[in-house]
């Protein structure tokens, strides 16, 4: 459980805060607010009752508050502490505008502030807060300034002061951000000590806007507690069969667990409101104009004899159960297990590998660590031994995992971590027999041709020159990473990537609930950092690029050339063999036949020698296309009439004979409309859309006369 | 639910391309086309006359056959495996009669197992046709070869129909050619033609032909002598990767003994057990500002989880798997909605901060795919714990950029020499999450029956981002003195893995194949077996016969380290049970194991419990902790545990 939050922002809105400094395109109140919003909504996105906030303004034109005292006026509390709500947020949007005042003393607001807390948190534990943003260019009293540092002591609120720069003689020092304004005017000068002495005295953060407002882009990071995922004991050996063997009680926490983005779920627009866009302001403080989306599911099964083929059935009268195949495999509710292994929970070790003799591509998992179990001083021993030995032999160790009872095996492996003060085993795990795929690959060092000749001269392999072209510029191109003293370490620059995705979307959900009628944001630079390689680097290795270019010789392929043509010479046997000679040479070919049509379709438009010819065999397609559909009972033929039409357009593109195919897919198009083809086909259109198989486009082939939209509209319209 | 089901269907999208630009259904069908003669059918014996090793060609290929049906109903459950026997004395092609005998299409094609997802019946066929001790005649019949040669044109050509009929618009269609004949039509040029022109008919329908040779004793396979006519360069579904044309099994095969026949058999079908599937494919790798080549990605190590259990209706005479059908309603109107209509929004602040669809996908576009190269680094910047998911596959396309492979070699080999891993921002598709990964070289691997194993090619390790890291826990640090880590050293050194390394191959998922076992056990009414297979088990008997010494060696070390550590406290309590004679002897009887010092006598008194009967009189803490240092369970009420404490004793002894 988080602790409980209660964090006070007083907002400086003076008149003064309405102006625009430093060549800002916005004012200091809208400057500021950035940083305030940005620190609200992180906390509304927690979406925790237990973190309140309370707002409160100073030199506003109004004075509200419990304290009736002059000293108190031109303060008005905002929104007292409580959970912030969208509406809340809308509220505030409203109110926090600059005043036609520079009068209000944040001395006395910060006292407001202390008193909300008070009033609210009680004794209670709290995280106490109170931020400030101010110019401070407003008169503030010191008057019984100790008893407040005493007071915030006492109570333990931490003070943040934020100040905004101004830009004539108002600047507040900050040797850090190398900012010291000369002729300063001497009220504020004398709030500037005020201030600074009271964050000092109680301990404090006094920061300047600027730096904060920079700061903003960079993503915080949330903090996970992790809890063990598996407790029990690390084995080698049997201890329940051989009194040889080791067991020491550990425990498995995360090392790395992949942080998913924040998730949407489903709504639909409520009848009546504009779908996606949300009216901001009082005039609306409902605010959602959307429904939630509920699921219900039915179930069918095919039964021929019913109308559509299919039934419902009910959900109780139906069985748990399995494919195996295309058998269905009921299993009784009363061996449900039966399908699943028996397995306890344990940390059985197999045996030992070499770490260079490890494919560190065989890592299949996110990685946990193992340490001993708690305030068990001979595991903690026992396992040290067992890391260090690890460790001075270059080994790992491969180990079956069972985390709980029942549970399934893993197969994982487990390296030595040694570091100065802690000591543990980190954890992977590896693929089994059934997680490896073979797909072979050609080598990529030599040409093994078809008689089993080695080449080692060949378009596809780099010469001398371009591998040593590659190497230069391999090296020329190190990644620099440094520690905080600057100096080259040898570490990828993990602490210093952050989820682009999880950020943007967090960072555009709380910038929208503010600002909601602004488009979306680009990503900040932060989240992109690595994008690109750095401008150094690019620089360095700019001379050897250009000779790897030039000696690599690689060549764009226009995007029209793609695609068949240019492997003509591969449809040919290993042999060589001229097998279009041959066909052509076959007497029953000319006519293309039911059985064998796609490929003797093919056949037939390599050999044809005038548009004519080809004409001929798309209307011979045509026809045994459109027997095949009204033929077919129910869907039974669809899969075969999408793979002719998928060839003919295919092979028409490639031909570039667009309007052949476009009068042809028209005319079909009509018939399944008018249900010529053996009654109701719209399903058959589905398939057809699916399968992008309408109009040939211009973007496609040149030739065509139609446009892309006709091409969209006509396979859109039903 | 909905929200489910859109995770799972994104987690999905990770998984194979969805090729978008194809019209075809991304599915796989092999038929085996299986050559019945009698030098196939002609037993070789084995080496080893005690082993079981008496094996044709024929029941070799067979066996292949039924093995890769079961391993694609695990592995690729929606693709499809047929047998074709030819070169039969008896004919069968679907519903045509052994009758009318003049009138058959395809004479001496037996089409054994129809093309289609296998059902349980149909593996069971296989299996008694791929081990003929106990198959009845009937069975062994349709072995019998023809007197008179069959024709390879026809049987191309009822493969041509059976793929046509049964797999139409599939992606993947292939057909395994299984023989010892390299040369079906020696001295007839028409017959012979006309198989080539068949060939090309499959070619041209997208009918891949793989060949998986077998050399004759004393008789090498020429494929120069016919099957290079049929079988072609480049495979049509995969046209733009090359094809892998190292010939594997010929030069095993040779030697003639039947078990290593059967074993190079095995291991080349595995290798082409799945089609060549991309992850991406032509995505733009860019070595440097200006300089691309392209690359496709594949998917070569993943996780394969059992399906997913699901609905069966046993109303009708087959049992068969109820569809679900989702239905979207409104929770204010109840009406039905469609799938467009739903709009994304995020919880915050007690509403919903929704964007239009135009903005999620903004939102989530960080540019077209690419892997960029950043920079290089020394492959040991790569720690070992930065790893979040399975790795990717690349290897070079000529598609986009004519060049690439020559240039991708050049980076491959000089990372593997340099020991050298390339920094890469990586979005392998459109609208997927970038992410920075480590581009790593990986050499080729041949296994011993010269297939190969792992493909040369680049690997792309997605790293952790700040966010994905987890702060260490805290731990006490008791660091062990050398001579326990001596002790400790000589026992890793007794127990290191064959070669030192981790061989996938020999570590079948045993829950996988477990409950695969157990449902083609159900589906075909058959016993269940008595206990798994399981590979993943320790050898524990090696462990104490080879480190047994070494081990108490260790224990007594640690003792005595213990001891002077931690003063007497933890003295009574040590790692390693020693024999039951100690255990007699002391006032702390049982030790057993475990270190908390106050469960030491633990054991020893939930066993005198058992023995008399007692266990429900052990308080519900000393039950649980009983339980979970033996692995168990520790949930439910008290009779569950005492339950289960009982079973643990009973299957004991």
């Amino acid at each position: 459980m988080a602790e409980k939050e209660a964090t006070v922002y007083i907002v400086d809105m003076g008149r003064s805060m309405g102006e625009r400094h430093h060549g800002r395109p916005m004012t200091d109140l809208e400057w500021a607010m950035q940083y305030v919003w940005d620190r609200i909504t992180a906390t509304v996105a927690t979406g925790r009752k237990t973190a309140t906030v309370g707002v409160v303004g100073l030199r506003t034109d109004e004075t509200i508050n419990n304290l009736d005292e002059e000293n108190f006026s031109n303060i008005s509390v905002l929104f007292g502490l409580g959970q912030v709500l969208m509406p809340d947020i809308r509220r505030l949007r409203e109110k926090i505008k600059p005043s036609t005042t520079n009068k209000g003393d944040a001395i006395s607001s910060v006292v407001i502030a202390i008193q909300m807390i008070l009033d609210y948190t009680k004794t209670n534990k709290y995280k106490r807060k109170i931020i400030l943003v101010t110019n401070g260019t407003g008169t503030m009293s010191d008057d019984n300034i100790e008893g407040i540092i005493e007071k915030m002591k006492e109570i333990n609120i931490e003070l943040v002061i934020m100040h905004v720069f101004l830009l004539i003689g108002a600047d507040f020092d900050d040797a850090e951000y190398g900012v010291k304004e000369e002729d300063k005017d001497s009220r504020k000068a004398e709030n500037e000590t005020l201030l600074r002495n009271l964050t000092e005295e109680s301990e404090g953060v006094y920061g300047t806007l600027e730096q904060a407002v920079s700061e903003l882009d960079i993503p915080r990071i949330k903090v996970t507690k992790s809890m063990p995922s598996f407790k029990g004991n690390l084995m080698l050996g049997n201890p329940e069969e051989y009194d040889t063997a080791i067991t020491i009680p550990v425990e498995r926490y995360f090392r790395t667990y992949v942080a998913k983005p924040i998730s949407a779920s489903s709504f639909v627009p409520r009848p009546g409101t504009e779908p996606g866009s949300q009216i901001p302001g009082e005039g609306n403080v409902e605010g959602d104009a959307l429904a939630s989306v509920r699921t219900s599911r039915t179930y069918q099964i095919t039964d021929e004899s019913a109308p559509g083929g299919k039934v419902d059935v009910e959900r109780d009268d139906l069985a748990k159960g399995y494919e195996y195949g295309r058998t269905a495999v009921p299993i009784e509710q009363t061996d449900e297990n039966v399908a699943n292994l028996e397995t306890f929970a344990g940390m059985g070790l197999i045996g030992f590998i070499k770490k260079d003799q490890y494919d560190r591509y065989m890592h299949m998992s996110n990685t946990n660590i193992i340490i001993p179990q708690r305030a068990n001083d001979n595991a903690s021993l026992a396992l040290s031994s067992l890391i260090h030995a690890l460790y001075e032999l270059d080994s790992y160790a491969v180990a079956r995992l069972v985390t709980k009872e029942s549970k399934p095996p893993m197969l994982v492996l487990l390296a030595p971590s040694v570091e100065a003060d802690y000591e543990c085993l980190i954890e992977v795990q590896l693929p089994f027999a059934e997680d490896v795929r073979s797909y072979r690959f050609p080598p990529l060092d030599k040409i093994i041709t078809v008689s089993g000749k080695v080449v080692t001269e060949h378009r596809n392999l780099p010469s001398a020159d371009l591998k040593d072209a590659m190497s230069n510029y391999v090296d020329s191109m190190d990644f620099i990473t440094t520690n905080d003293e600057g100096e080259p370490t040898n570490d990828l620059p993990i602490d210093e990537s952050f989820s682009p995705l999880l950020h943007r979307i967090e960072s555009a959900v709380r910038y929208r609930a503010v600002h909601s009628s602004d488009p979306v944001l680009d990503p900040s630079e932060r989240l992109t950092e690595f994008a690109h390689p750095s401008e150094e680097i690019v620089k360095n290795s700019q001379s050897h690029l250009e000779r790897l270019m030039s000696t690599a010789d690689v060549k764009k392929v226009p995007p029209k050339t793609k695609g068949r043509k240019r492997q003509r010479d591969t449809e040919k046997p290993l042999s060589g063999l001229d097998v279009d000679a041959l066909l052509s040479l076959e007497p029953k070919r000319t006519k293309i036949s039911t059985e064998n049509a796609i490929p003797e379709f093919k056949q037939t438009l390599s050999r044809a020698e005038n548009i004519d010819a080809i004409h001929d065999a798309v209307q011979q397609m045509a026809k045994i296309i459109e027997t095949q559909v009204t033929h077919s009972l129910g869907h039974s033929n669809y899969d075969r009439v999408i793979e002719g039409l998928g060839t003919m357009r295919e092979e028409l593109v490639d031909y570039e004979e667009p309007v052949v195919y476009n009068d042809f897919v028209r005319q079909l198009k009509g018939k399944i409309l008018r249900e010529e083809l053996g009654g109701d086909r719209r399903e058959l259109w589905w398939f057809v859309r699916k399968g992008k198989l309408g109009l040939i486009g211009k973007s496609e082939v040149d030739s065509s006369a139609v446009e892309d939209e006709e091409a969209q509209e006509f396979l859109a319209a039903n | 639910m909905a929200e489910d089901s859109y995770a799972r269907e994104e987690e999905n999208y990770e998984d194979e391309e969805l090729d978008e630009t194809s019209f075809k259904s991304v599915k796989d069908a092999v038929l085996f086309a299986i050559d019945i003669s009698n030098s196939m059918l002609k037993p070789r014996p084995s080496p080893d006359p005690k082993k079981h090793g008496d094996e044709s060609p024929a029941s070799a290929a067979l066996k292949c056959a039924y093995h890769l049906m079961q391993q694609r109903i695990i592995s690729n459950p929606h693709d499809m495996i047929g047998v074709l026997l030819y070169g039969t004395k008896s004919s069968k092609f679907y519903d045509e009669n052994e009758e009318d005998r003049g009138d058959l299409s395809y004479p001496h094609c037996y089409l054994y197992t129809d093309l289609d997802v296998p059902s349980a019946q149909e593996v069971k066929q296989l299996r008694s046709l791929a081990s003929p001790v106990d198959a009845d005649d009937d069975v062994l019949k349709v072995l019998e070869p023809s007197k008179e040669p069959v024709s390879m044109a026809n049987m191309l050509f009822c493969a041509n129909q059976i793929f046509t009929s049964k797999a139409p618009n599939f992606s993947s269609r292939r057909l395994f050619v299984v023989t010892d004949n390299d040369n079906p039509h020696a001295d007839n040029k028409g017959m012979r033609s006309a198989a080539t022109v068949r060939a090309r008919d499959l070619y041209d329908l997208g009918v891949n032909i793989e060949l998986f040779p077998i050399s004759q004793p004393g008789h090498e396979f020429d494929t120069s002598k016919f099957y290079d006519d049929i079988i072609y360069k480049a495979s049509p579904s995969d046209g733009d990767a090359p094809a892998y044309l190292q010939p594997d099994t010929n030069t095993s095969t040779a030697k003639g003994d039947g078990l290593s026949l059967l074993n190079s058999l095995l291991s080349s079908i595995n290798s082409r057990s799945v089609p060549r599937r991309s992850l991406f494919s032509n995505v733009p790798l860019e070595i440097g500002p200006g300089f691309k080549i392209s690359v496709n990605g594949y998917l070569l190590l993943k996780k394969q989880e059992p399906a997913r259990s699901c609905f069966v209706w046993q109303g009708s005479e087959t049992a068969q798997i109820a569809k679900g059908v989702t239905t979207l309603m409104s929770d204010d109107t109840g009406q039905e909605i469609e799938k467009s209509d739903i709009r994304k929004a995020y919880k915050f602040g007690g509403e919903q901060v929704s964007f239009t669809l135009e903005e999620q996908q903004a939102l989530r576009s960080f540019g077209d795919p690419v892997i960029r190269i950043i920079g290089f680094k020394p492959l040991s910047a790569l720690p070992f714990w930065a790893n979040v998911k399975h790795p990717s596959f690349i290897y070079p396309s000529e598609e986009d950029y004519i060049g690439s492979t020559r240039v991708f070699s050049a980076l491959q080999q000089k990372l593997l020499d340099s020991e050298k891993l390339a920094l890469v921002w990586f979005i392998p598709r459109k609208n997927a999450s970038p992410v920075l990964a480590a581009m790593i070289a990986g050499a080729e691997k041949i296994d011993e029956n010269g297939v190969q194993k792992i493909p040369p090619g680049m690997w792309i390790i997605p790293l952790p981002f700040a966010d994905d890291v987890r702060q260490n826990p805290q731990s006490t640090v008791n660091r062990a003195g050398d001579a326990l880590n001596d002790a400790m050293r000589d026992v890793v050194r007794q127990l290191q893995l064959p070669k030192a390394v981790y061989e996938p191959s020999k570590y079948p998922n045993p829950s996988l194949q477990w409950h695969y076992r157990i449902l083609q056990a159900i589906a075909l009414d058959e016993d269940y077996p008595e206990s798994p297979d399981d590979k993943t088990v320790p050898r524990y008997r090696q462990v104490h016969k080879r480190a047994g010494d070494y081990i108490l060696k260790w224990a007594d070390e640690l003792k005595s380290q213990a001891s002077e550590m931690f003063g007497g406290s933890a003295a009574t309590s040590t790692l390693v049970k020693r024999g039951a004679k100690i255990e007699a002897a002391g006032d702390h009887p049982a030790k057993r194991v475990k270190v908390e010092d106050s469960t030491s006598g633990m054991e020893a008194e939930v066993k005198r419990c058992y023995e008399k009967g007692t266990v429900s009189k052990l308080t519900v803490v000393v039950l649980k902790e009983f339980l979970h240092s033996h692995g168990r369970a520790t949930a439910g009420k008290k009779a569950d545990l005492v339950e289960r404490v009982e079973q643990y004793f009973e299957k004991k002894f």
